[in-house]
């Protein structure tokens, strides 16, 4: 078997609860993620850079200063591309490509070699976002790394009027043999059952025991989540079950086999490590680890695995949140599977 | 997300013009995991011992600006940084009285990637003291 080659890192965004209220500096975070013997940062842009899209120099000189003192290396920035302006105008293919112009540049003052764009939701064709940056990103040799980011189906066998596919991705990358465009999978495409911390939070709010069972069935089955939605709607239904209805849609798609990854293999320049809630037998309650990541070592990826815990939002309202345990459990998983 | 952190109580006061008291503020925090443009702003409401104020009636306030709901929508450069608080004012001549209130806040964020009309909510619904 080949050695792996995997690493392990942390997107910063798992600590976003602590950062928010102030209990952990991004120094701090940095630090934890040494701590556990990890290497790669991950920063959401817009969360952690001052005075973004364009910080002071003495900030970035002191973010280099954490990377140096922690032996820690910037993994990927993750960007925001708003299409739609919060509903109120659609922005220009020339403006978006100029945003992600600017991304690069803050990507690569920060030291980071890829970023994470989200391009929005189809208000304007992704393929020609990424086509015309693509010189850019080639130029300044910061790569666009897409996220596949639930839900997705990496087959065409995925259905529901949220799915996304990566078919016309494929079409891109064989037409330009682009060097600098690729994915950011996010495991939580895996996922096989929905997090029971989301259920859970809806149950919590109100929501109809009878419904919760039916939404969590339905998607182990493999349903089109429209179909769920419009059955919840004929189980006379309060605000807290079409909302867990409509949340359950961004999940999976169930279906996703992790040996579909070997297709992309080649393309995939980051990982995010997506869990919601880590067992105490420091398993994710949600998503196959077990089976996908040895898909990655199979194949040869040598690029980081950034844990990113999600679970926070769905469990602040009536615990205290912990990020750094989570993580922990988390990257004790990953050595394990990965074996080092 | 972060609904319990949405409204600090330092910023609860009334707001004087000229020496009247045309109203009250308090401080606002996002309720989403990154910073945003302010066109990205959804919605804001919020409602007082019971009164739901109008979109007409707030006010949105950051540095040294200040916008209405309507003008938030136009601003694509300006940057709410995450975790910071901004002001949100709410026009009602004579303010509230010192003493608890029952207050109410509902955020709305749009980000590009979330279908049509879910955006992120945040709500929060708590008891705040209003001193002097």
């Amino acid at each position: 078997m080949a050695k792996n080659q995997c690493k392990r890192g942390v997107t910063l965004y798992s600590y976003q609860e602590e950062y928010y209220t102030g209990a952990m500096t991004l120094e701090d975070c940095v630090a934890e993620v040494a701590s556990m013997g990890a290497e790669g940062v991950e920063v959401i842009a817009e969360e952690m850079v001052p005075n973004y899209p364009d910080p002071p120099e003495s900030w970035v000189k002191q973010w280099h200063g954490l990377m140096a003192k922690y032996h820690t290396k910037p993994a990927c920035l993750d960007t925001f591309v708003d299409l739609s302006q919060g509903g109120h105008r659609n922005m220009t293919l020339p403006e978006a490509v100029e945003t992600l112009a600017t991304q690069f540049k803050l990507a690569k003052r920060m030291g980071f070699p890829a970023v994470r764009p989200s391009l929005g939701r189809d208000q304007l064709d992704p393929i020609a976002i990424v086509e015309k940056a693509l010189p850019e990103a080639e130029r300044t040799n910061v790569k666009i790394a897409l996220e596949l980011h639930a839900p997705t189906s990496l087959t065409s066998k995925g259905k529901g009027s949220r799915m996304q596919y990566i078919d016309r991705y494929m079409e891109l990358l064989s037409k330009t043999k682009a060097t600098h465009f690729g994915f950011t999978p996010d495991m939580g495409i895996f996922a096989r059952r929905l997090p029971r911390v989301m259920l859970n939070y809806y149950l919590r709010h109100g929501a109809h025991e009878k419904t919760v069972q039916y939404i969590d069935t339905a998607f182990q089955n493999g349903a089109n989540t429209d179909e769920i939605a419009a059955e919840v709607a004929k189980m006379n239904p309060n605000g807290q079950d079409q909302r867990c209805a409509a949340v359950a849609s961004g999940y999976g798609w169930r279906g996703n086999d992790p040996k579909e990854l070997q297709q992309i293999m080649p393309y995939i320049y980051n990982i995010h490590g997506k869990f919601y809630e880590m067992t105490e037998e420091l398993t994710e309650y949600s998503i196959p680890y077990e089976e996908v990541v040895p898909v990655l070592m199979a194949g040869g990826y040598d690029g980081y695995i950034n844990s990113e815990y999600e679970g926070q939002r769905w469990t602040q309202d009536a615990t205290e949140t912990d990020s750094c345990e989570e993580i922990r459990r988390h990257h004790v998983m990953l050595k394990r599977i990965l074996g080092v | 997300m972060f609904d319990k952190y949405m409204v600090p109580t330092r910023g609860f006061q009334n707001v004087r013009e000229n020496g009247d008291i045309v109203g009250f503020q308090m401080l606002l925090r996002i309720t989403y995991y990154r910073g945003i443009h302010l066109s990205l702003i959804g919605s804001l409401d919020v409602t007082v011992d019971g009164e739901h104020f109008k979109p007409e009636q707030l006010r949105f306030s950051l540095g040294d600006r200040t916008y209405t709901m309507d003008e938030l929508g136009k601003e694509e450069n300006v940057h709410w940084p995450f975790g910071q608080p901004a002001k949100l004012i709410v026009l009602k001549p004579g303010g509230l009285q010192p003493g608890i209130h029952d207050v109410q806040v509902e955020q709305r964020i749009v980000p590009a990637y979330m279908p049509q009309g879910m955006g992120f909510p945040g709500n929060m619904r708590r008891k705040i003291t209003l001193v002097a």
